[in-house]
C-alpha cells in the first residue's frame, strides 16, 4: 500500500490507432492454434490460452512476467490474418477516403488552390473547443467537393463512384473492391491530406483501418470458468477468436494451394463476418453471432456499451468492500447524528488502524481480545479481525492465535479492528437523488438486526419503515473520515442547498405531540411534567403555577426548556396560516403569531411550521444563529420531548374521529341529491339542445364543464358540513391542522363525500360502448354513470363507486410509474451536463476547459444554503441584530 | 415597402452582374412601385440585392435584346440598375403576400425592417451611487440589491452606526459566500432533478378553453431542459399598448386579426367530380365566431392562380378550374383547406382576459409567432412574451433566451409549489446559453461537447466516441469528474481541488 505516501496523478490519456507493427510489438505470442486447453487441462502453447498472455489458474506462473494469479496483469498476443479485413468501426471513414481520394495517386481530389483555402479554414478551427458537429459539417462539405469530382486534378486519372454495400462491402462500378485493394489505396494517401478526412496524422494512418494483424486480449480479460461439473466454459471473446483463427487458417491454406477464387472469396467474407462480430455483434445488416445455446454473443462493443457495460457499471460506479445493508427501523432516542447498527454488522465491518508508537500498547491489547470480545456484563466491545503486515500479508485473527499475534504486532503493522461507538460511517438510501441521500453518522452498536436512526432524518433520505433497506459504508482513510466529520455529518446537512431551508425536522406524531403540548398552553401537574421531560437532559425547572397548593407547569414553558437562550422570533403557525388578525383556532387572539422572546415561548402553537422539515423556522433560526451543534441538539430534544409527551398522554385515531351527527349526514345526503338532480337537468337541457355553449367550446364540453363545476362544489360543501362538526378535539383534525399528516380534504372525503372521480382531468367516459359499465343505460351522462361518488369512505362505497374509485386510483399509480423513469433520466442528463462546474476563488463559475459560465455565481456569489430565503442578505434583520431597537 | 423576390440560376445572375444596368424580362406581374429586388439560388436564402428603376409591360415587338428569364410567357420587363452580393438573408426576413415558405419563381413581399434603438445605459440611482462610493472607499463589493437597501439606512442612521452596519454587512456577506471549488453544477442539477419525482405529469387547461392548454409539470421541465425546437404547447402572452389595453372593442378587433383563419375553419368545401367544381359553403356559426364574411374568403381566393370563382349566394362560392384536370382539382381542394383568410401564421387561437390587478386586457394565444406579433399595431413589444425559447433566441437574441429559460423553469417549478433557489436555475440557463447558442442538456448538447473522451463515452454512445478519439488522436486531459472517477483518482472539485500539506512542528 505504498500509494499512501506518494501522490501520483495521471495527467492525461492519449487516444490513437494501433499500427500493425505496434500490435506485433506489444504482443507476447503469435497465436496460431484455434484451441485452448489440451486433454490434461493444460494451456496449449501458441493457443488462445497460452501462458504468455497471463494466468487465471492458481499455481501456474505467467510465461512472460513470471507473476502468479493477481500479480500478472495479463499480456497481449496477436493473430496474423491470412488476408486483410475491414475494421467495422471505421467503415464510414474508409468510404470517405475511397470517395474523395484519387484511385491512382492517392491525393485528395481537390485543386491546389482549394487545398490551400480549405487548409486555412481548417487550421483556424480549435479542435478542443469547437463544437464537434460544426467540425464534422465543415469536413463533410470539403469531402463532398472532392467526392463529386471524377477526374483527379493532380494526376488526371478517373475515379469511378464507390458504393458502400452495408455493412462492409465496397463496390466500384458493380465490382467488389477487396479489402486488400482498399488497403493499397489507403496506403497511397499522403499524410498531408489526412486533415481533410478528420484524421490526425500523429495518431492514425488510413491503412491501419484495414486489419492485417489482430491483437488478442490478455486472458484476464476473457477468463474461462469451470462449472460445477468440472466442465470448462470459455468466454464469448475466446469463442469468437477461435472462429477467427480457424477461418484465417483455412483461408491461408486455400490461398496457398490455389483453391478456386470463389472458395477463397467465401472464406474471406466469412473471416470478415467473424471479425466484424468480434468487434460489434449488433452491427446492422448482419445476423449476430450466436452461442450454441442460441444466445447472442457479448463481444467487444457490447462489453463497453450501455447501463450494464464496462463504463457505466464498472468504471463510473464500483462495488465496494466494508459496506453492509439491512432493513431500517426507527429509534427516537438516538441523536440525528447517530446510527444504530446491529452487532453482527459491527463485528464484520472493520476500520484499519496503523500501529505507531502512541497506540501500540492499546492495539496489542485490542488484538489480544480476539474476534468477539465482551465486557464482563455482556456488552459489545470491538475486537480485531485481521492484522496486515508491512509486506501486505494478511493474518486472520482467531480466538486461538490472538495472544501470539498480539505479541508479534509491531509499529507499521495495520490492525483491522471492528466498529466501535463513535466511529464515523456513511449511510445511504437509494435512489440517491441529492447529496442528503448520503450522510455521515456516528456509530452506536445496538442489539437487534436492523439499522436504526432518528425519525427526523427520514425526510432527507425519503425513508419510511415499511421494509426499506439502507446501505452503510465504513470509511477506510483518515482524510475521508475528516471530510465526513466536517462536511457530511447529518447536522451539517440540516439546511438543504435546494431552497436554503431545513430539510430535517420533526415529523408526524412528533409534530402532533408538540402541538398538543403548546396549543392553548395547557397545564400539567408536576407528575405529568416529570414524565414528559424524563427523556430530556435539563438542568433547571420552569417556574411552576401553584394551584390548590399543587405545582402545575405550562406546556409552553416545557417546550421552552429545549429552546436555546437568546432566540427571538415571531411567525405564524401552520394552524393559523390562513388567518389575518385573529386565528379562529386559537382561544387567545395573541396566539395568532408564535412569539419567542429570549428562548421562551410566549404565544402561539408549535406545529409543522415551527419544527417540521421544509418549513421549520425555529430549526432554521437556531442553525443560523447558534450553528449545527445547537440545531442538532434542538432536533434531538424535540424528538425526546415529543416521545416523552406521547408516552404519557397518548394519542390515537380511529374511525370514530369521523362520526358526525345523523342530521349532518342527512344534510350531505340532501345536497348530493340536489346536485344529482341539477346534473340531470343539465343533461336534459343538453339533450333538448337548450344548453347555451360557452364561448369557444362545443356544447358537449360545456356540459362537462358545468357538471364538473357542480360536483366540485358539492364536495366542498359536504366537506364544510362535515368539518363543522369536527373540531380541534378530534385527533384526525389535530393531525391535519397541525400539519402532522393528511389534509382537511382527506378528512372531508372520509366523513363527508368522496366526490367526482376523474381520468385525465375529465369525468370517466370509457369502458363499454357508450357507457362506462353495463349497469348503466347507453349514453347515460348522469352523475352516477360517470364516476360520481356520493358515499363517504366511512359509509362505504357502492360496487360501481368502488370500481370508479379504482380507475381514478390506477391513473395515479401509472402516473407515478411513468414519472419516476422520466425524471430519473432527466436528472442523469442534468448531472452529466453540470458535474464539472466549479466555483473559483473569485466566485466565478467555470467548466473544465476554463470557459466562464457565470462571472459571479448566482449573480451575488452567495451560497444558496446560507442565503436568507434566497435573498443575498436580510439587511433589516442584520440592522436589527447589530444596532438593536436603537435605530 | 414592397420588394420583389425571385429564384434564379447562377448563370443568369452572373449575366446580370456583367451587364447591369440592363433590362430583364420576367413572367410575373408586379406592382409598379417596386424599387428593390432580392434573388435567391436555393429557394430560401437571398444572396443578391438589386435595385430596380423601371417596370413596364412586356412588348414582344419592341423589347428584343433583353435578358430573359422565360421567353414565351414574359409579361413584365424590369430595369435592373445594380446588383450586389449580400450576406444571406433568410426568407423569414420577409413578409410574403402569399405566405410561402420557399420561393420557386417569383413573389412579392414586404421586407421586415428593424429599427435599432441604442439601449439607454443603465443608470444607477443617485442615492445608490453615494453608497457605492462609500463601499469603494472601504474596499467592499456588495451586490446592487444590497446597495439599494443600504441607501435607506444611510439616510436614517447617524454616521457611526452606518459605519458599524457596513462592517457587519460585509462580514455577513463574506460568511455567506460560496466556498471556492464548490461543485455548484452538481448541486444545481440535484436541486432541479430531485423535486422532479414530486411533480405531476398533467397538462393544464387554462381560461376554460379546451383547445388552449399549456404543458406543465415534469413534461414541461424536460422540454425546457431539452431546448426543443418547438414546445408541445407554444403559447404567447400579449400585452397591449396604452391605446388598446382598456378598449374592449379594439381588443376584439385585434383578436380577429391575430387568429389565423383558414377556409376550412369557417367553411365546408364540397367537391363535385362530375361537374369538375368545388363549392365553398360558409358555416354561419363558425364564420360568425371568427368574424369572417364571404368577401374575406373571396379576397383570399384572389391570390390563387388558375381558378375561376363565382359567388352563388350569401354563403356559397362556386370554383372552377381554368384547365380541367382531376389531379389539379384534388390539389386545389387540399390547397383551399389551408388557404389563410387572415390572421398571423401559427397563431391558432387567441383569447382576451381582463387582468384586474393591472387593469388591462391581456391576450393569450395558442401557437406562437413572436416576430409577426411584435409588428402588429397595438401590441406592446416590451412586455409581450412567448413560451417558445428557441423563438425568443431567434428574434430577441441569446440574452433574452437565457432569461426565458430561467423564467420558464422558475414558473414551472413554482406552479407545482416546489421551492428551488433561483441560483440553481440561473446556473442551468447560463450553462445552456453561455456558448452563444441555446444548447440542450443531453447528448446532442452540453454532454456531447465535453472535452473528455472518457466522460462522453461513459454517458451515451460509447463506441462511437472511443473510435473517433482514436482517429483524431484526442488527448483526455482528465480535468472533469467522470473521467477521473473512471481512472480511479480524486476528482478536481471541492476538497479534491486543493492540497493540504502538514509541515510538522518545529522543534
Amino acid at each position: 500500500m505504498s500509494f499512501n505516501n506518494v501522490s501520483k496523478r495521471i495527467e492525461k490519456i492519449k487516444f490513437a490507432l494501433l499500427s500493425p507493427e505496434e500490435i506485433r510489438k506489444m504482443s507476447q505470442v503469435r497465436v496460431i492454434t484455434p484451441d485452448t486447453y489440451d486433454d490434461d487441462g493444460y494451456p496449449i502453447e501458441k493457443g488462445l490460452m497460452d501462458l504468455h498472455m497471463g494466468v487465471i489458474e492458481p499455481g501456474l506462473k505467467c510465461a512472460t512476467c513470471g507473476g502468479r494469479v493477481d500479480e500478472c496483469p495479463g499480456h497481449f498476443g496477436h493473430i496474423e490474418l491470412a488476408m486483410p479485413v475491414v475494421h467495422i468501426g471505421f467503415v464510414k471513414e474508409i468510404k470517405n477516403m475511397l470517395d474523395s481520394a484519387c484511385k491512382s495517386c492517392g491525393r485528395i481530389k481537390l485543386t491546389d488552390e482549394e487545398i490551400e483555402t480549405y487548409k486555412k479554414q481548417l487550421s483556424a478551427i480549435n479542435y478542443e473547443t469547437e463544437d464537434p458537429e460544426i467540425i464534422d459539417l465543415t469536413l463533410k462539405k470539403i469531402l463532398d467537393v472532392a467526392a463529386q469530382r471524377v477526374k483527379c486534378p493532380h494526376c488526371g486519372a478517373d475515379s469511378p463512384k464507390v458504393i458502400l454495400d452495408k455493412p462492409t462491402t465496397f463496390r466500384e462500378g458493380g465490382i467488389k473492391i477487396t479489402p486488400k485493394e482498399i488497403r493499397e489505396r489507403l496506403e497511397k494517401i499522403p499524410d498531408d491530406d489526412l486533415i481533410f478526412y478528420g484524421l490526425n496524422k500523429d495518431a492514425a494512418r488510413p491503412e491501419w483501418m484495414v486489419l492485417t494483424v489482430l491483437p488478442v486480449p490478455p486472458i484476464d480479460v476473457r477468463p474461462s470458468i469451470t462449472l460445477e461439473t468440472g466442465e470448462r466454459s470459455e468466454d464469448d471473446l475466446t469463442h469468437k477468436l477461435v472462429d477467427i483463427i480457424r477461418i484465417s487458417q483455412r483461408l491461408r491454406e486455400s490461398r496457398d494451394n490455389g483453391s478456386p477464387q470463389l472458395i477463397i472469396e467465401d472464406l474471406w467474407d466469412l473471416l470478415q463476418y467473424h471479425i466484424t462480430t468480434y468487434f460489434d455483434n449488433q452491427t446492422a445488416g448482419i445476423p449476430p453471432a450466436r452461442h450454441r445455446s442460441g444466445r447472442a454473443l457479448k463481444t467487444l462493443v457490447q462489453r463497453l456499451k450501455g447501463k450494464e457495460g464496462r463504463f457505466r457499471a464498472n468504471l463510473s460506479g464500483k462495488r465496494v468492500n466494508f459496506s453492509s445493508r439491512t432493513v431500517i427501523s426507527p429509534e427516537p432516542f438516538l441523536s440525528i447524528n447517530e446510527v444504530g447498527i446491529p452487532e453482527i454488522a459491527a463485528r464484520e465491518l472493520t476500520v484499519p488502524v496503523i500501529i505507531n508508537s502512541f497506540n501500540i500498547d492499546k492495539m496489542k491489547e485490542w488484538i489480544k481480545r480476539g474476534t468477539s470480545p465482551r465486557t464482563p456484563d455482556g456488552k459489545y466491545i470491538a475486537g480485531v479481525n485481521y492484522l496486515i503486515r508491512p509486506d501486505g500479508r494478511r493474518i486472520k485473527i482467531t480466538d486461538q492465535n490472538a495472544e501470539i499475534n498480539s505479541e508479534r504486532a509491531d509499529i507499521g503493522w495495520t490492525v483491522e479492528r471492528q466498529m466501535t461507538e463513535g466511529d464515523i460511517v456513511l449511510f445511504n438510501r437509494q435512489p440517491s437523488l441529492h447529496r442528503m441521500s448520503m450522510m455521515a453518522h456516528t456509530v452506536r452498536v445496538l442489539p437487534g438486526m436492523t439499522f436504526r436512526f432518528n425519525l427526523a432524518v427520514c425526510t432527507p433520505y425519503n425513508a419510511d419503515f415499511d421494509g426499506d433497506e439502507m446501505n452503510l459504508h465504513v470509511i477506510q482513510s483518515e482524510e475521508a473520515r475528516a471530510e465526513a466529520r466536517i462536511i457530511m455529518k447529518v447536522q451539517e446537512q440540516i439546511l438543504s442547498p435546494r431552497f436554503g431551508g431545513p430539510i430535517i425536522g420533526a415529523i408526524h406524531d412528533h409534530i402532533t405531540a408538540l402541538f398538543l403540548l403548546t396549543h392553548n398552553n395547557p397545564l400539567f401537574s408536576e407528575e405529568e411534567f416529570i414524565h414528559i421531560t424524563s427523556y430530556l437532559n435539563i438542568d433547571k425547572m420552569p417556574d411552576p403555577v401553584i394551584k390548590d397548593g399543587k405545582k402545575y407547569y405550562h406546556g409552553r414553558d416545557i417546550f421552552s426548556l429545549i429552546l436555546p437562550e437568546g432566540i427571538n422570533m415571531k411567525f405564524k403557525s401552520h394552524l393559523c396560516a390562513g388567518s389575518k388578525d385573529k386565528c379562529e383556532y386559537e382561544n387567545d387572539p395573541e396566539d395568532t403569531y408564535v412569539v419567542i422572546t429570549n428562548g421562551k415561548l410566549i404565544h402561539g402553537t408549535i406545529d409543522d411550521e415551527a419544527v417540521g422539515p421544509f418549513s421549520g423556522v425555529i430549526v432554521d433560526r437556531i442553525f443560523r444563529k447558534f450553528g449545527p451543534d445547537a440545531a442538532a441538539k434542538f432536533v434531538d430534544n424535540v424528538t425526546r420531548l415529543a416521545v416523552g409527551f406521547l408516552s404519557f398522554n397518548g394519542f390515537s385515531t380511529g374511525i370514530k374521529d369521523y362520526d358526525i351527527p345523523a342530521d349532518a349526514i342527512a344534510r350531505i345526503e340532501e345536497i348530493s341529491n340536489e346536485t344529482i338532480e341539477k346534473i340531470d337537468k343539465l343533461v336534459e337541457a343538453f339533450r333538448a339542445g337548450q344548453l347555451q355553449p360557452m364561448p369557444g367550446r362545443s356544447i358537449e364540453d360545456t356540459l362537462e364543464v358545468e357538471i364538473l363545476g357542480e360536483t366540485g362544489s358539492v364536495r366542498d360543501e359536504s366537506g364544510k358540513i362535515a368539518s363543522s362538526y369536527l373540531g380541534l378535539n378530534d385527533p384526525s383534525v389535530i393531525m391535519a391542522r397541525s400539519g402532522a399528516r393528511a389534509k382537511m380534504l382527506n378528512i372531508a372525503e372520509v366523513a363527508g363525500m368522496v366526490g367526482q372521480q376523474s381520468v385525465r382531468g375529465g369525468r370517466l367516459n370509457r369502458g363499454y360502448a357508450n357507457r362506462t359499465l353495463p349497469h348503466f343505460k347507453e349514453n347515460d351522462l348522469g352523475a352516477y354513470a360517470r364516476g360520481f361518488i356520493k358515499s363517504s369512505y366511512r359509509a362505504g362505497l357502492s360496487p360501481t363507486e368502488y370500481f370508479f374509485h379504482s380507475i381514478g386510483g390506477r391513473e395515479g399509480l401509472v402516473d407515478i410509474a411513468v414519472r419516476t423513469s422520466r425524471s430519473g433520466y432527466m436528472q442523469r442528463r442534468l448531472i452529466n451536463a453540470f458535474e464539472d462546474l466549479k466555483v473559483d476563488p473569485e466566485r466565478r463559475v467555470e467548466d473544465t476547459v476554463g470557459s466562464i459560465v457565470q462571472f459571479k455565481y448566482g449573480e451575488d456569489g452567495i451560497d444558496p444554503t446560507r442565503s436568507d430565503e434566497g435573498k443575498t442578505i436580510d439587511i433589516d434583520y442584520i440592522a436589527y441584530d447589530e444596532l438593536g431597537d436603537e435605530q | 415597402m414592397n420588394v420583389i423576390l425571385w429564384k434564379d440560376t447562377k448563370k443568369n445572375i452572373s449575366d446580370i452582374e456583367k451587364k447591369a444596368p440592363c433590362y430583364y424580362a420576367i413572367d410575373f406581374d408586379i406592382p409598379a412601385d417596386i424599387t428593390k429586388g432580392y434573388i435567391t439560388t436555393d429557394k430560401k436564402n437571398f444572396e443578391y440585392e438589386t435595385s430596380i428603376s423601371e417596370i413596364k409591360k412586356y412588348d414582344e415587338n419592341t423589347d428584343k435584346d433583353l435578358l430573359f428569364k422565360k421567353k414565351p410567357a414574359s409579361v413584365t420587363v424590369i430595369k435592373i440598375d445594380s446588383i450586389k452580393k449580400i450576406d444571406k438573408k433568410p426568407i423569414s426576413d420577409f413578409k410574403l403576400n402569399d405566405n410561402k415558405s420557399e420561393i420557386d419563381s417569383f413573389a412579392v413581399g414586404e421586407e421586415f425592417t428593424v429599427e435599432y434603438k441604442e439601449k439607454s445605459e443603465y443608470k444607477i440611482p443617485e442615492k445608490d451611487e453615494d453608497v457605492i462610493a462609500d463601499l469603494k472607499a472601504r474596499g467592499y463589493n456588495f451586490p446592487l440589491s444590497v446597495v439599494d437597501k443600504l441607501a435607506k439606512y444611510k439616510k436614517e442612521l447617524p454616521p457611526d452606526k452606518y459605519e458599524k452596519l457596513l462592517k457587519r454587512v460585509n462580514l455577513e456577506i463574506e460568511k455567506r459566500e460560496v466556498d471556492p471549488y464548490e461543485a455548484v453544477g452538481i448541486i444545481a442539477a440535484q436541486s432541479i432533478g430531485e423535486p422532479g419525482t414530486q411533480m405531476t405529469m398533467r397538462t393544464f387547461h387554462f381560461a376554460g378553453v379546451v383547445e388552449m392548454n399549456v404543458t406543465l409539470g415534469l413534461p414541461r421541465l424536460i422540454e425546457i431542459v431539452d431546448a426543443r425546437r418547438i414546445p408541445s404547447t407554444p403559447s404567447m402572452t400579449i400585452y397591449l399598448t396604452k391605446e388598446y389595453k382598456n378598449d374592449g372593442e379594439k381588443v376584439k378587433q385585434l383578436i380577429k386579426n391575430l387568429e389565423n383563419t383558414a377556409i376550412i375553419d369557417v367553411a365546408d368545401i364540397i367537391t363535385d367530380v362530375g361537374d369538375m367544381s368545388l363549392t365553398i359553403k360558409l358555416d354561419a356559426y363558425k364564420s360568425k365566431d371568427r368574424l369572417v364574411n364571404i368577401s374575406d374568403v373571396i379576397n383570399a381566393l384572389d391570390k390563387i392562380k388558375g381558378i375561376i370563382y363565382n359567388q352563388v349566394d350569401n354563403e356559397r362560392i362556386l370554383i372552377k378550374l381554368q384547365q380541367e384536370s382531376f389531379k389539379r382539382l384534388y390539389q386545389l381542394q387540399e390547397q383551399l383547406k389551408v388557404t389563410p383568410i387572415k390572421g398571423v401564421p401559427k397563431i391558432k387561437r387567441a383569447i382576451a382576459r381582463y387582468d384586474n390587478s393591472s387593469n388591462e386586457w391581456i391576450l393569450y394565444t395558442q401557437g406562437s409567432n413572436l416576430k409577426d406579433v411584435l409588428n402588429i399595431e397595438g401590441v406592446d413589444p416590451t412586455r409581450t412574451y412567448t413560451n417558445d425559447i428557441i423563438e425568443i433566441e431567434n428574434v430577441l437574441g441569446i440574452e433574452a433566451a437565457r432569461n426565458a429559460i430561467y423564467r420558464e423553469a422558475e414558473n414551472t417549478l413554482s406552479e407545482q409549489g416546489l421551492d428551488v433557489d433561483k441560483r440553481h436555475l440561473m446556473l442551468v440557463s447560463d450553462m445552456m446559453t453561455f456558448s452563444g447558442a441555446v444548447r440542450a442538456v443531453g447528448r446532442q448538447g452540453i454532454s456531447g461537447r465535453k472535452s473528455s473522451v472518457l466522460a462522453r463515452a461513459a454517458f451515451e454512445i460509447t463506441s462511437k466516441h472511443l473510435l473517433k478519439a482514436g482517429l483524431l488522436g484526442e488527448i483526455d486531459p482528465l480535468s472533469g469528474v467522470a473521467e477521473n472517477i473512471i481512472v480511479g483518482q480524486p476528482i478536481t472539485l471541492g476538497t479534491g481541488a486543493i492540497d493540504l500539506v502538514y509541515k510538522g512542528q518545529k522543534k
